[in-house]
């Protein structure tokens, strides 16, 4: 069931286990405490001391890491760049001829690239060990918009046939001789009779879509019921006031350390 | 049971209708071929049919339709989920992309209805079982060829148990193979009691599994009767039918005089072996 744009990856695990809403309340309980504490460290020690455990847990940490280093190594390396060289004021740490890295600069690129690991992790840990599927249908159950959760569902499998449009319309523009590359004049002039078909043929699409899921009483009003049961216990929902109190207790805590800082 | 009275339809901004006066009655359990060129109004009358027109598309609408008794012009498409069903040419756009399994897309129009789950599970095997699909009920719906998402959307649409099924030139994007799986899912269909109503360019398909076939042009019902009775008529190829590689055959046999012609012409193999073979036995 994996596809580009869902990441579940399915193992025997005890975090797989878990209700989707339990799940969910413990990667935001990640996300928060992340964001919460201060300093570089705050982030980091979130980082590794429960997202990196969890994700062992839940037996897909060489999965969590390799796509967190995807996406946060470039910011990083963007943002210790930008704000250690273009830091104003500051103490230099290392020069290198006119140009020198800013300790202060360092120090808050540090704490952004952490704030931006244990966010991206949070998700991955979520995407990777919840079946989206399921999290929309127990988001439904607990009075979530219908539509809103077909759209989130929807995008993760659609996403990747319409990416597949795209190139299949790009293939017949070049075969009819549409240059796509050179100047950036050129690419400009090639979107158009790339993006007209496409959004053309989408709207086409999502007419027809609309009829198919009507036609399937989607709009019926009433009771709906699901194929797939999410198992919940009074212990997992005992878990999730907990972690919704240790939310509130993180950012107290996060309060406290910056003005004892 | 389909009753249609002087219905006629004309899309928003037409200039003319889609649907001129069309009558007809349709019996429960047949199997109707709705055949004509590009532009006779086999669509419109598809939409028609399952209530589409005029729930979702507008326009001027006059005479009436009805299925089981339940006036189509005056009901939801939404409630009608358990009386009509409706499988459109691309199989890609009926998949919901909201499920992750075939057997989780089959539940989709059930978890609508509010069905219980144990219902659910059952209704959902039966569907499987007569569209051939059982074995791929645990793969990703769009992980399957175009004839096997096209019957997944034909398995997620009677798993409702609709007493209509209307489908608009299903296997026009399939290859041979995918619209065989398709024709054999009708055929199921039928051997349980559906009606079936298939609007399709295929003609020799049309001959050899309809009971009816129903010939439209310029959205009047120009022809009604047996797949022979419309389909080998001289002036089928005057609606814009390209007649049958047998009828073609036979036509030709009996113009060059290798065959007397005697009767209406045949219109699919099982035709074309009894016109040849008895005629060459006659000549022997």
């Amino acid at each position: 069931m994996t596809n580009a744009f869902s990441l579940y990856t399915p193992r025997a695990s005890a975090l797989h286990r878990l209700h989707p809403l339990t799940m969910l309340a413990l990667v935001v309980f990640c996300l928060v405490a992340g964001l919460a504490l201060p300093g570089p460290w705050g982030p980091y020690v979130v980082f590794l001391l429960l997202i990196l455990p969890l994700a062992a847990l839940g037996q897909v940490l060489p999965n969590l890491l390799s796509t967190a280093v995807k996406i946060a190594l470039p910011f990083a390396i963007s943002v210790f760049l930008i704000q250690g060289l273009f830091w104003t004021g500051g103490t230099p740490v290392v020069e290198l001829g006119p140009l020198s890295l800013k300790r202060e600069g360092l120090w808050f690129a540090a704490q952004s690239t952490g704030r931006v690991l244990t966010v991206v992790s949070s998700f991955l840990l979520l995407s990777l060990t919840t079946r989206p599927d399921a999290l929309m249908i127990a988001l439904d159950q607990r009075g979530a918009p219908k539509t809103l959760t077909y759209i989130v569902l929807a995008t993760i499998q659609i996403a990747p046939r319409f990416q597949a449009k795209a190139r299949t319309i790009l293939d017949a523009q070049r075969a009819r001789g549409l240059e796509t590359e050179g100047s950036v004049g050129r690419r400009v002039a090639a979107l158009l009779p790339l993006v007209v078909p496409l959004v053309l043929g989408s709207i086409i699409d999502i007419e027809e879509r609309a009829m198919a899921l009507d036609a399937r009483a989607f709009s019926r009003s009433g009771p709906k019921t699901s194929l797939l049961t999410l198992r919940d216990t009074s212990a997992q929902r005992a878990g999730r006031w907990l972690l919704l109190l240790g939310m509130i207790a993180v950012v107290a805590l996060g309060i406290w350390l910056r003005r004892a800082a | 049971m389909i009753a249609v009275r002087d219905f006629t339809y004309t899309y928003p901004a037409a200039p003319r209708p889609a649907l001129i006066d069309i009558n007809l009655e349709i019996a429960p359990g047949q199997f109707v071929g709705v055949v004509g060129a590009n532009g006779a109004g086999k669509s419109t009358l598809c939409y028609a049919l399952s209530g589409f027109i005029p729930d979702f598309y507008r326009g001027d609408v006059k005479g009436s339709l009805s299925v089981a008794g339940r006036d189509l012009c005056k009901t939801p498409v939404a409630e009608l989920a358990g009386e009509v069903g409706l499988v459109f040419a691309n199989p890609f756009n009926q998949i919901t992309g909201a499920r992750f399994t075939v057997r989780e897309e089959l539940a989709f129009g059930l978890e609508n209805l509010g069905r219980p789950r144990d219902e659910m599970v059952a209704r959902v095997d039966e569907a499987l079982r007569l569209t051939g699909l059982t074995e791929l009920a645990d793969r990703s719906p769009y992980a399957l060829s175009g004839g096997q998402q096209q019957r997944v959307a034909i398995a997620s649409v009677i798993v409702l148990r609709p007493k209509v099924l209307v489908l608009d030139e299903p296997t026009s994007q399939l290859d041979p193979v995918g619209a065989r799986e398709v024709f054999e899912t009708l055929d199921a269909l039928t051997g349980e009691g559906a009606t079936v109503i298939l609007a399709e360019h295929k003609l020799e398909w049309i001959a050899a599994h309809a009971d009816r076939v129903i010939a439209l042009r310029g959205g009047r019902v120009a022809a009604d009767g047996t797949p022979r009775e419309v389909l080998a008529d001289a002036s089928a190829e005057e609606l814009g039918l390209m007649p049958t590689r047998y009828t073609l055959a036979a036509r030709l046999a009996a113009t060059q005089g290798v065959v007397k012609r005697d009767g209406p012409l045949p219109v699919t193999l099982d035709e074309a072996r009894e016109f040849f073979g008895g005629r060459q036995r006659e000549g022997a």
